[in-house]
C-alpha cells in the first residue's frame, strides 16, 4: 500500500530549548484514518505545522504524495484539505463569498456538499462567518473540506471549542464522507472519544517520543489494565520498568497498564522485588482509557 | 485564481479603501478651497506672486494623506491574515507563494494608485486652470515624494504585519520611520526632483520586505 505521508527521523525542539521529539518516524498509508494523540505540548500541532510547510524542522525528512514538504507543487497542495486548530477561516467573508473564493482553486470542487451542510445551520448565504457561533463556524470549515474533495485531509484538533452536538455532527459527517470516498486522513484531537468513532490507526505521542503506533482495534485488544495490592505499605511502585505504563497508587490498591501477558508481568515485577497480591487483568474499555493508560493521568 | 485573490483582498480592504478615498478627497477639497479663498480676497496675481517668490504650493494640507492611506490599506489588508495565523490558509492555497504575494500586494498597490491618481488628477486640473503649466508641473513634482511615502508606508505596514517575531516587527517599524522621514525632510518645493527615480526604485524594492516576512513565517519564526 502506498504511503501518503512519510516521516523519517524527524527531530524538533521548541526554539533552542526542550526537545519535542527525536528521530520520529511514521507513515500514513493511503486510505487510512490516522489519529495523532498526545497530551498538550507533545508536538501534535507542531507535527502538522511541519507537514504543511509552516515550520522548518531541525532535521529529518517529510514527504506527502512522494514530494518533499518544503517543495510541494501547487497541484499537490490542491489534493490536501487543511483544517486549522479552532476552525480558523476567512471570517471576514460571508457563507457564499468563501464558497465562491475556494471554488476557483480546486478543480474537483463540489458546491452541493458545502451547501448541503450549510442548510442544516439555518444561516443565510450572505451571513458573515465572523457573526457565527463556534459550532457554526466549524461546520463552515467542514463544508469547505468536503467540497474540496481532496485526497488527503489534515485536521488539527477539530473538536476544539465545540459542544457535544456539533462534535457529533462533525464526526458523523466526516466519517461518512471519508469512508465512502476512501480518503486518507491525518488528524489530532484532544477529545479522545471523538477519535475512537473515527480513526483506524493511532499514534500516541509522549514527551519526546512515540509510545505506540498501531490499529485502534489492536491497541484495545492488546493493552490491559493490571491491578494489585502491594505486599507491604512501603513496597516500591513499579516505576521505570520497560513494558509497564502509568503506575498509579489508588485508595484500594495499585494499577498499571501493559501490552505484556500476565506471566510476563509477574516475572518483571518479581525481578524488581515486587510481590503483587491478587493481580488482576482487565481489558481497556475505551480509547481514552488506553490513552490514559499509556500516557498517565498527568 | 488571481481574480479570487483580488476579490478576497478587496473584501478585507474595502472599508479602508473608501475611507482613504474620502479622506483624500476631503483634504484635496480643503486645499483647493484655501486657494480659492486667497484668489477671492487677494486676486489670482497674489497666488502667482506667493508661489514664485515664497516657494509656496498651497497643497501642504495633503502632505501626509498618501502616507495615511498607505498605512490604512496595508494594515486592513494584512492584520486579518495574521489574526489566528490565518496566513496559513492563504499559504496553503494551490498557488506559488511568489505569485500569491505579488497578487496580494498588487491589489493593495492598485487601490492606492487609484486613490492617488484621482487626487493627482484633481490637483492637475485645478492648477492648470489657475497657473502656468511650468508652475503646475513644479507643484506636481513636489507632491510625488508624498505618494512615494504612501507606497513605502504600505510596503512597510505589510512587512510588519506579516512578520511573526515582535522584535523584528519593532526593528522594521523603526526602519520605516527612518525611511519615511526622508520624504518629509526637505520642506522646499522641488527639493527632491533630482532623486525621484532612485526613490522610486527603492520604494519598489521595499515590496521584497513582505516576501522576507512570509519566508520567515514559513520557517516557523513566529512568537
Amino acid at each position: 500500500m502506498n504511503n501518503v505521508i512519510s516521516v523519517r527521523n524527524l527531530t524538533q525542539r521548541y526554539g533552542r530549548g526542550r526537545l519535542i521529539y527525536d528521530n520520529l518516524n511514521f507513515d500514513v498509508p493511503q486510505g487510512s484514518i490516522l489519529g495523532l494523540l498526545g497530551k498538550n505540548g507533545t508536538g501534535k500541532t507542531t507535527t502538522i505545522n511541519i507537514l504543511m510547510g509552516f515550520l522548518k524542522p531541525q532535521s529529518g525528512e517529510c514527504q506527502i504524495f512522494g514530494e518533499e514538504i518544503t517543495a510541494l507543487r501547487p497541484e499537490t497542495r490542491a489534493r490536501i484539505a487543511l483544517l486549522l486548530e479552532g476552525h480558523v477561516q476567512y471570517s471576514f467573508m460571508s457563507i457564499s463569498q468563501i464558497e465562491e473564493f475556494y471554488a476557483k482553486f480546486y478543480p474537483r470542487w463540489n458546491r452541493d456538499a458545502y451547501y448541503g451542510l450549510m442548510e442544516k445551520l439555518h444561516v443565510s448565504p450572505g451571513q458573515k462567518i465572523s457573526s457565527m457561533s463556534n459550532g457554526q463556524r466549524s461546520q463552515v470549515a467542514l463544508g469547505l473540506i468536503l467540497a474540496q474533495n481532496a485526497d488527503l485531509l489534515v485536521l488539527d484538533d477539530f473538536s476544539l471549542g465545540l459542544d457535544p452536538g456539533y462534535r457529533r455532527l462533525f464526526v458523523d459527517y466526516l466519517r461518512d464522507f471519508v469512508k465512502s470516498e476512501g480518503k486518507t486522513v491525518f488528524m489530532t484531537s484532544h477529545i479522545i472519544q471523538d477519535l475512537e468513532r473515527l480513526v483506524d490507526d493511532c499514534i500516541i505521542l509522549d514527551y519526546g517520543k512515540i509510545l505506540t503506533q498501531q490499529p485502534v482495534t489492536d491497541l484495545m485488544r492488546d493493552l490491559h489494565k493490571f491491578e494489585y495490592r502491594p505486599g507491604s505499605d512501603n513496597e516500591k511502585m513499579p516505576e521505570n520498568i520497560p513494558g509497564i505504563y502509568s503506575p498509579w497508587q489508588g485508595h484500594d490498591g495499585r494499577e498499571f497498564y501493559s501490552f505484556l501477558s500476565r506471566q510476563e508481568v509477574e516475572a518483571l515485577l518479581s525481578n524488581e522485588g515486587i510481590k503483587p497480591a491478587g493481580l488482576t487483568l482487565s481489558p481497556v474499555e475505551s480509547l481514552e482509557d488506553a490513552f490514559i493508560g499509556l500516557t498517565g493521568r498527568y | 485564481m488571481t481574480k479570487a485573490i483580488l476579490i478576497k483582498e478587496y473584501i478585507k480592504t474595502r472599508r479602508a479603501f473608501w475611507c482613504s478615498l474620502l479622506l483624500s478627497l476631503f483634504f484635496t477639497g480643503y486645499a483647493i478651497s484655501g486657494i480659492n479663498r486667497v484668489v477671492a480676497t487677494h486676486g489670482i496675481e497674489h497666488v502667482w506672486l506667493i508661489m514664485l517668490l515664497k516657494d509656496q504650493i498651497f497643497i501642504d494640507a495633503i502632505k501626509y494623506v498618501p502616507l495615511l492611506c498607505g498605512l490604512l490599506i496595508g494594515l486592513s489588508q494584512m492584520i486579518p491574515e495574521m489574526q489566528l495565523n490565518r496566513l496559513k490558509l492563504t499559504l496553503h492555497l494551490p498557488v506559488p507563494t511568489l505569485r500569491l504575494l505579488l497578487t496580494m500586494t498588487g491589489a493593495g498597490v492598485a487601490e492606492l494608485t487609484l486613490i492617488y491618481l484621482i487626487q493627482f488628477a484633481i490637483i492637475t486640473i485645478y492648477y492648470s486652470s489657475l497657473i502656468a503649466p511650468e508652475m503646475t508641473w513644479s507643484v506636481l513634482l513636489t507632491s510625488i515624494p508624498w505618494y512615494l511615502a504612501g507606497y513605502t508606508a504600505y510596503f512597510f505596514s505589510a512587512a510588519v504585519c506579516l512578520e511573526g517575531k515582535w522584535r523584528r516587527r519593532i526593528l522594521l517599524s523603526l526602519l520605516a520611520v527612518g525611511v519615511l522621514s526622508v520624504y518629509y525632510f526637505q520642506p522646499i518645493p522641488g527639493a527632491y526632483n533630482g532623486m525621484l527615480l532612485p526613490a522610486l526604485v527603492v520604494t519598489l524594492l521595499l515590496c521584497l520586505l513582505a516576501f522576507t516576512s512570509v519566508n520567515r513565517f514559513k520557517q516557523g519564526l513566529i512568537d
